[in-house]
């Protein structure tokens, strides 16, 4: 038969069409392409706007301080001269950096558990669940104050004594200390969100007739929990990474607002905007520059996971 | 007609005395009572009985694949010398998808919707047969053709919502052939789809398992589908096997009062003796409701007194032969006969 390629070669290359579907429905959604421009924008500048900024974000011009937005400072200067302009778009690249490792450490942790314990059930999932619910019902914020007072202290000590033992330059840099403990507490409430959500997932996954077609096949329990189980999850769980992602920043900025997230001179949103808060009568340009960008961001990736959750159900919904 | 002194087939499947429970509120209930079932090498077995009689329910327990709070409470399974009830874990994992096929009541859901249909087709290969997924590929690209889906190497990269029904179930049953079983289990297959279609599913089967030479355990509540397909057909009520015959002695002699019901709602069957019996009133005894003696005898027109007290043992007409059924009154009125 001349019709049919028999080569591996041939048959090998599978063709893209259930995400390309998708995409299809994604492009065709206005908000979800408004809220995919943003975040592109955005981690563009997260991306590279360092490099283009016209001033570095630490240089300060005492003769211009808190000037007004102008075609020299978009957005004017802070209280030590600083371009605003510049730091937010640092900035970007802080919450982008956050969002991002935050978000992946809690999807792991909570996918992993989650996709265990709804498959296995028993003891493991009471375990579990019993996990989620406590860390879930203490304060969010009372737990990351806690953790940073307590441990802020020991490890930049620990920092400084690597750097005087092995003059290595990466324990001089204490952003570092700022993001493990960041980027750790942020992880630790987070995940529990995601643990459920694939947990409930699995659930209903697990009775569906193509888990019993596939047990009949004889395939191991990895399998099916890796090519069956987990792949029918993963359509909610990029929704709510997306929507994730931009509470992440929320949060980073909450905790930077605080006192505990990523402390100054690094700029990030949550410090500009309490910064900005104590002379916003005064200079407003200093709070609104920072807070827009960040609703920006949040109205950006709220948008892009609406539109994700049309595109990933063409079955559901309308 | 008992000149049956062939020396007996060969077994390949051999069910005992199966019974299966549920746990509900009120305590575990009966659903499967006490099954016994056999498939011979090479042969096809015709399983039918209305909805909710136990029929899925019996296959999945074969490959211990029943949900969660129902059990096997009693009985045996022998398959090729072993029993697929007790035997381990990793030898059942063998047989499942190796020796014996499974293709599933729906095929709209019992295809994974995320993975394209010709690795679905290659993941038992890669597993039972140590295949390179390059051939397995080769091997799926075979399978499609088999079972008459044109331009098979396109489909391989197809996800089962781009298939229609009929294609899809025509996708689960290369799925259920994929590694040669020796036994094909085709719960309901073709009931989702519409008639042409169903026809054309049926031929394939009875096309297929002459070429392959496996013995094929057809499920279903249409005995006029399968009237050309099966040697052999067992009748199930509420959980019990009510009569076992071959299919044109079944279809000759219907001996349970079910079975005639069953051929009389069949319209071109509508012959002078089924037409008496009409179409079936009432309905199954639910799980944990079961009536003391003949479970059909609620719904009997010629239930007597001993069938209320005590259950007929499935038996052979006129004491020999392939012919078997449980019922009293059948049974004695071949004797007077
Ligand atoms: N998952 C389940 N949970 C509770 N009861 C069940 C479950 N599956 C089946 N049952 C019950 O077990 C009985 C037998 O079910 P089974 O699926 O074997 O019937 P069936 O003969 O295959 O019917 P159908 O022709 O509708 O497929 C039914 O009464 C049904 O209500
Ligand atoms: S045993 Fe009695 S009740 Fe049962 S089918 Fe036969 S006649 Fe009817
Ligand atoms: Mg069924």
């Amino acid at each position: 038969m001349a019709t049919i390629p028999m080569t591996p070669a041939e048959l090998d290359e599978p063709k893209t069409s259930l995400w390309r579907d998708a995409w299809y429905r994604l492009v065709r959604n206005k908000l979800a392409i408004f809220g995919l421009f943003v975040i592109v924008v955005l981690a563009f500048a997260a991306a590279f706007g360092p490099y283009l900024t016209p001033y570095d974000f630490l240089s300060q011009d005492l003769n211009a301080r808190n000037a007004s937005p102008s075609l020299a400072h978009l957005f004017g200067t802070d209280d030590l001269g600083r371009d605003v302009f510049s730091r937010v778009i640092y900035g970007t690249r802080t919450a982008f950096v956050v969002a991002i490792v935050v978000t992946a450490i809690a999807v792991t942790i909570g996918v992993a558990l989650g996709a265990m314990a709804g498959f296995f059930g028993g003891w493991f999932d009471r375990i579990i669940m019993w996990l989620t619910d406590v860390t879930m019902s203490v304060p969010n914020l009372l737990l990351v104050v806690v953790i940073n007072a307590s441990l802020k202290a020991p490890l930049a000590g620990w920092m400084e004594a690597q750097y005087l033992a092995t003059l290595n330059p990466f324990f001089r840099e204490t952003i570092w200390v700022d993001f493990i403990l960041v980027f750790g507490s942020m992880a630790l409430i987070s995940w529990p969100p995601y643990a459920r959500l694939v947990r409930a997932q699995v659930l209903s996954i697990r009775s569906r007739p193509y888990i019993t077609a596939a047990r009949a096949l004889g395939l191991t329990t990895r399998i099916i929990l890796l090519r069956y189980v987990v792949p029918n999850a993963v359509g909610p769980l990029i929704v709510s990474v997306s929507a994730g992602l931009g509470t992440a920043m929320v949060l980073e900025s909450a905790f930077s607002f605080l006192g505990v997230g990523v402390n100054p001179p690094t700029p990030s949103w949550g410090n500009m905007i309490s910064d900005g808060l104590r002379v916003w009568q005064h200079y407003p340009h200093l709070l609104a520059a920072p807070a827009a960008v960040l609703g920006l961001a949040t109205v950006g990736f709220s948008f892009l996971g609406d539109g994700l959750n049309d595109a990933l159900n063409p079955r559901g919904s309308k | 007609m008992n000149a049956m002194t062939m020396p007996a087939p060969e077994r390949l499947l051999d069910v005992k005395g199966l019974s299966i429970e549920i746990d509900t509120r009120r305590g575990p209930a009966t659903i499967v009572d006490g099954i016994n079932l056999h498939v011979n090498k090479g042969e096809t077995l015709g399983i039918v009985g209305e909805s909710g009689c136990g029929k899925s329910l019996t296959m999945l327990s074969l490959m211990r694949l029943l949900p969660n709070k129902i059990k096997v409470k009693s009985g045996t399974a022998n398959f090729a010398g072993r029993d697929l009830l007790t035997m381990s874990k990793s030898e059942l994992r063998k047989v499942r998808g190796g020796q014996v096929g499974f293709v599933f009541q729906d095929p709209m859901t019992s295809l994974n919707p995320v993975m394209r249909i010709g690795d679905q087709i290659c993941e038992p290969l890669i597993y039972h047969k140590n295949m390179k997924r390059s051939d397995a590929r080769i091997r799926a690209t075979e399978l499609l053709r088999l079972v008459g889906i044109p331009s098979p190497a396109e489909r391989l990269d197809a996800f089962p919502h781009e298939l229609s029904g009929g294609m899809r179930q025509r996708v689960m049953i290369a799925i259920g052939l994929a590694c040669d079983p020796e036994l094909l289990i085709a719960d309901e297959p073709t009931t989702a789809l519409d008639v042409t279609i169903q026809a054309q599913i049926v031929d394939l089967v009875k096309e297929l398992r002459v070429k392959l030479g496996m013995s094929v355990v057809w499920i279903t509540h249409d005995l006029a589908l399968i009237a050309g397909l099966v040697d052999r057909v067992a009748v199930l009520y509420a959980g019990t096997v009510v009569e076992d015959a071959p299919v044109e002695e079944l279809f000759a002699r219907p001996s349970h009062p079910y079975t005639r019901g069953l051929l009389a709602s069949i319209p071109k069957l509508s012959d002078v003796a089924a037409n008496r019996l009409s179409s079936i009133g009432g309905t199954p005894p639910e799980p944990g409701r079961r009536p003391q003696g003949c479970p059909f005898a609620p719904r009997c027109q010629l239930a007597e007194d001993i069938c209320r007290q005590s259950v007929p043992p499935l038996e052979p007409l006129g004491g020999s032969g392939p012919h078997r059924v449980a019922c009293f009154v059948a049974q004695r009125q071949l004797e007077a006969a």
